[in-house]
């Protein structure tokens, strides 16, 4: 009886394991000034090398800059004042299928797109208060005052 | 009370007008500018595109009118990271050793890699052997130059590793050809 369920928990911690490594879209490259990182309902402080998970939120303060990294190579740059969250991420990085939506709600985001932009229409979008805009393969940036 | 109820309707307005998207040219030159598209969020109609490098429009709820840029961004800019690099090393027919002519690229690997990178290592084989046994010698030489790194003190334990065997070949072969540009393991450093 004991035996198949530790069995099944077993199984269910490396599936956990796996799904932590696979949740890992990217990572924080530099930060100036004040900025910070919230996941869920914990706050850290912005440091160059955290990784990112889907949901992560990146806020900075009046002299905060962000500069991120995507595992399919899309790079953002976050000026001061700006909050935006890594709403959605879904990368096959042997197929290069995917989405990828960013909401920006404050502030100044600039983006230069990767693989998911490259291989799958309109799949790199940034939502703001007004609009959705869909990336076909360039380097924007995007304000919200 | 009043001035305040104005102040707040002004500071209201001036946030609603502000949105805006800039179309900035390729990073490169003689790159694409590419396109932003502009949609309705709640019906995912087009309203409108920027098709054109350095030219920006105001969102809003109404017709998309592109103009030519008005402010610049180069304060912004200067924070976006530099682009991934990729490194190709080549190896010995049938083996996990790297070819001598590799070294160069492996030291020039080792430079680029610092703490805060992020690795992604990927192994291939030529057409060579069995396709079952190239996927295990795809993977064994990513392993390999991992583990080298590894040895060389540099922070690419959790480093993505995967061996792609024949399916990327290079140089398109058929089958059974030895070809010395596809036994390569592709390292990208972002």
């Amino acid at each position: 009886m004991r035996g198949p369920i530790i069995a099944a928990l077993l199984m269910a911690a490396a599936l956990s394991t796996t799904a932590a490594a696979a949740g890992q879209i990217g990572r924080i490259k530099s930060v100036a000034g004040a900025a910070s990182l919230v996941r869920g309902k914990t706050v850290t402080r912005a440091a160059p090398g955290q990784l990112l998970q889907v949901s992560d939120v990146l806020k900075t303060g009046p002299d905060g800059r962000i500069g991120v990294t995507f595992v399919d190579n899309s790079r953002f740059a976050l000026g001061p004042n700006t909050t935006i969250a890594l709403s959605t991420f879904e990368f096959d990085d042997t197929t290069h299928a995917g989405q990828f939506l960013t909401t920006l709600n404050r502030g100044s985001l600039a983006v230069v797109t990767g693989q998911i932009a490259k291989e799958n229409k309109d799949a790199m979008r940034v939502r703001t208060p007004t609009s959705v805009l869909a990336a076909r393969g360039t380097r924007f940036v995007a304000q919200v005052r | 009370m009043r001035p305040l109820a104005i102040l707040a309707l002004v500071m209201a307005l001036a946030s609603c007008a502000s949105d805006r998207v800039a179309l900035l040219g390729p990073e490169a030159p003689g790159g694409s500018a590419g396109a932003v598209a502009v949609l309705d969020p709640a019906t995912g109609a087009e309203r409108g595109q920027l098709a054109e490098a350095n030219t920006e429009a105001v969102l809003g709820g109404g017709q998309i009118r592109t103009r030519p840029l008005t402010r610049h961004y180069d304060a912004l800019l200067a924070a976006m990271p530099p682009p991934a690099e990729v490194f190709t090393l080549y190896f010995v027919e049938g083996t996990t050793q790297l070819a001598p002519e590799s070294a160069a690229t492996f030291e020039a690997l080792r430079g680029a890699i610092t703490p805060t990178s992020d690795v992604q290592i990927t192994g291939h084989t030529d057409t060579t052997g069995d396709p079952a046994a190239n996927d295990a010698l795809s993977l064994a030489r990513a392993s390999e130059v991992r583990a080298a790194l590894v040895q060389q003190g540099l922070p690419v334990a959790n480093a993505r590793v995967t061996g792609r065997g024949q399916r990327e070949l290079k140089v398109p072969t058929g089958p059974g050809v030895s070809e010395p540009a596809n036994r390569r393991v592709e390292v990208i450093v972002r």
